[in-house]
């Protein structure tokens, strides 16, 4: 047993040693340079207490409000959006159709083309003027869009073009799925229900905690959205992509000002925080694990 | 109980070298950086060696960003300079994207270059008001070969009147330039290249007009024109600060007030140059908006496919249209009240912290060379750094005769403009510039998409703008 914890934490050892070196130790780093003013440039750093926070909190940035907000919005449209088209999804390529494999390579591929490549294609396809989305509502006789380039529909179109890389949140999904034991099904059949009863009364109940999982992850990734505010839309148009990391990132690499930017950082870790928090304590209500036991 | 509290104690201890190791590692890094950090003793104390032993071998490390085609020119610029001192060793380190980040790095872990290139709108001010580069006046005066005369107007940058941190290896201005085959087809007479025949505005509206035609083949001054179908645009005006800058200096507007103290975009001058490049989008539809931009080429492939017309842009534009075979040629840009173009360039600094700032100047004096860079400046993308290369028939000559990247109208509409009626970046004088700027350009988008007048959004941020203007740099005080 002891010579066993002996092997298990050497083994684990580089996990463990990666997490103290490069994610633990400049965590800890950039709480410290929080509280200072340290700006890249300047020789001297001093310690000014909280005062980052403070400004942060006055309302004296208001970027920092409207970055905030912008945020909270993108959250609020992508995380429901990712979370229900990827489970239908995976019901989908759960089935039992020809060239099942085919279909679950296409859905996952474009999880492996590089940020930049899609976001530079999006672009294109969400051309106002030449772009195919636009030709497609003007077919159709549907009114069209500037999509990234009018302050309206700038999150919009960014939860669009992010909803094309959730492949990865479908094949946990069919993880999931296919974790279900198939005598559940069968006793519905017995019984006489249809598919819909399958899936509200078994498919959705064991699955949950792979909804759990996904929920919190989609939660933390879009809160730390950078790179299509990066590429797309710098920001703009009138900062309504302004978002959180994004602003946090032209305040520390473009402006210097690191102190700042770290408590930008611990704030946006402590909102995080918070949201995983509270997806768990609700959990214990909708949460079903197999054998009943609840954490 | 014991045997386990054993294997932990072994494993921490484990731990605890790795990460000794690991940050030992780290600590020799920054060392050697710190070695030739900037205290002024320092530097003081190096240059003495520099002078008595001309021979021991000398490293320089350079920084620069560019394309490959830039890149190599700077490789012949250094080839020759190590040819000159054989003790010198030049390592050129190209970062081709994210360089003010990698830079910014460079300088948190104290570990900079002897010379680096910089670009003034981002971080060469901020740099250069802590103190971490050279004055290069102190050179430029005792320098035997070349002093501040001997440079092209405006390619220097001052943190005050005084202090210069960057010499520009050459400037950038704007012109206006064209596809001959529209103006001939549609029997017009083409921009002059003369700034003292230069179009008024109005002038320039009524042809633009004429050069913009829709679908249905009508044009922007037909009482039927479709703004909403434009098949080919009058012209092609970009939305950012350089473009734009020309008309607020040709209407006697600035950034900030000559005092240094006022914020200036939202005074009568400047609001209406302001106004005059949104109408040309919004009101006489010649020119595509900031959306509709997004789908014209670069100005050689917009000029030949005859997407637009005419196009303002920087000469550096001109290695493009060269290499693109069509009949193009460039205009002087149309006036407001006085003909002007801003001269917008790059820089090379010096770090405070290089042991070898003798070495580091002759180094920069290689750069600015025109002779070093020829093969950049004939192609199109730079122009010289050097007076005489624009006053000396001969000099002139070598650059602007019989190559496809300099047109006829080349010498009037842009060296004449450039050594007589040309204006400093904004980025080179006004302070705090890119904060100021935060707050401008989300509010001039509304004026480009015709949502608000330029009196009005000015006005709307006036406030708020005025609270970042930290004054001007070529004010004492």
């Amino acid at each position: 047993m002891r010579k066993g914890l002996f092997y298990g934490l050497l083994f684990t050892s580089p996990a463990i040693l990666g997490f103290i070196i490069f994610t633990l130790g400049p965590m800890i780093a950039s709480l410290v340079l929080s509280l200072t003013d340290y700006n890249v440039f300047k020789d001297q750093t001093a310690f000014v207490g909280i005062d980052n926070y403070s400004k942060l909190f006055s309302g004296e940035d208001e970027l920092f409000y409207q970055s905030l907000g912008i945020t909270f919005y993108f959250v609020l449209l992508r995380v429901p959006a990712v979370i229900i088209i990827s489970f239908v999804i995976a019901l989908l390529l759960n089935l039992n159709v020809r060239g099942r494999a085919i279909f679950r390579t296409i859905i996952y591929l474009p999880s492996i083309v590089p940020a930049v490549a899609s976001a530079m294609i999006w672009m294109w396809l969400l051309n106002p003027d030449l772009g195919l989305a636009n030709s497609v509502l003007g077919w159709l006789h549907l009114p069209t869009s500037n999509w990234l380039y009018s302050e309206g529909s700038v999150i919009p179109s960014v939860v669009l073009t992010t909803l094309w890389g959730i492949g990865g949140t479908v094949i946990i999904f069919l993880a999931g799925l296919s974790g279900i034991p198939k005598q559940y099904y069968e006793s519905i059949d017995v019984d006489g229900g249809g598919w819909y009863s399958k899936l509200r009364h078994i498919t959705i109940p064991m699955v949950t905690p792979t909804i759990f999982f996904n929920t919190i992850m989609t939660i933390i990734g879009s809160f730390q959205v950078f790179n299509e505010a990066y590429i797309l839309t710098q920001g703009g148009p009138n900062n309504r992509s302004l978002f959180y990391v994004f602003y946090l990132w032209r305040t520390g690499f473009r402006d210097t000002e690191m102190g700042y930017a770290s408590a930008l950082a611990w704030v946006l870790f402590l909102i995080i925080m918070f949201f995983t928090f509270l997806v768990f304590r609700t959990s214990k209500s909708w949460v079903h694990y197999e054998g009943g036991e609840r954490p | 109980m014991s045997r386990q509290w054993k294997s932990i104690t072994v494993l921490m201890a484990l731990v605890l070298m790795l990460v000794a190791i690991v940050s030992a590692c780290a600590k020799s890094n920054s060392g050697s950086g710190n070695s030739n950090s900037n205290s002024p003793a320092n530097t003081a104390s190096s240059e003495s060696p520099s002078k008595e032993g001309a021979n021991e071998p000398i490293t320089l490390r350079m920084t620069v960003w560019g394309a490959p085609e830039e890149v190599a020119a700077y490789k012949v610029a250094i080839a020759k300079f190590e040819a000159k001192y054989s003790n010198i060793t030049v390592k050129l380190q190209h970062i081709a994207a994210d360089y003010d980040t990698k830079l910014t790095t460079m300088v948190a872990g104290n570990d900079v270059p002897d010379i680096a290139m910089m670009e003034s709108g981002s971080i060469a001010f901020p740099l250069a008001e802590q103190g971490k580069f050279y004055n290069l006046q102190e050179f430029l005066q005792s320098d035997p070969e070349i002093n501040a005369d001997s440079l092209v107007p405006n390619i220097s940058y001052s943190l005050e009147p005084g202090n210069v941190i960057g010499l520009a290896p050459g400037p950038e201005s704007f012109g206006l330039f064209y596809n001959e085959d529209i103006f001939n087809d549609a029997g017009l007479t083409p921009p002059p290249s003369k700034a003292s025949e230069a179009w008024t505005w109005d002038e320039f509206v009524e042809v633009a007009k004429k050069l913009t035609v829709d679908t249905k083949g009508r044009n922007a001054a037909d009482a039927d024109f479709d703004p909403k179908n434009i098949k080919q645009y009058g012209v092609n005006v970009p939305t950012w600060w350089g473009s734009y800058s020309n008309f607020i200096y040709s209407n006697g507007g600035d950034f900030v007030s000559e005092d240094g103290k006022s914020f200036a975009l939202n005074q009568p001058a400047a609001v209406e140059a302001l106004q005059k490049v949104a109408d040309l989008i919004n009101v006489h539809h010649v020119a595509p908006s900031p959306v509709q931009a997004k789908n014209i080429p670069a100005t050689n492939v917009a000029l030949q496919t005859k997407k637009v017309a005419m196009a303002i842009d920087g000469q550096w534009a001109s290695t493009g249209l060269a290499q693109s075979k069509f009949h193009f040629n460039v205009g002087v840009l149309p006036t407001m009240k006085a003909p002007m173009t801003t001269v917008v360039c790059g820089m090379f600094s010096m770090f405070k912290s290089t042991q070898h700032p003798k070495e580091a100047w002759e180094l920069m004096k290689a750069l600015l060379d025109p002779e070093a860079s020829i093969d950049m400046i004939t192609a199109g993308t730079w122009m010289p750094s050097y007076k005489d290369w624009y006053t000396d028939p001969a000099m002139l000559a070598k650059w602007t005769e019989n190559l496809d990247s300099r047109p006829s109208g080349y010498k009037d509409a842009i060296i004449d403009v450039l050594l007589n009626n040309s204006h400093q970046t904004p980025t080179g004088y006004v302070k705090n510039f890119n904060k100021i700027m935060d707050i401008v350009n989300p509010a001039l988008d509304k004026v480009w998409l015709g949502q608000q007048t330029a009196q009005e959004a000015m006005d709307s941020i006036a406030d708020k703008a005025q609270k970042q203007v930290q004054g001007r740099r070529d004010v004492k005080g």
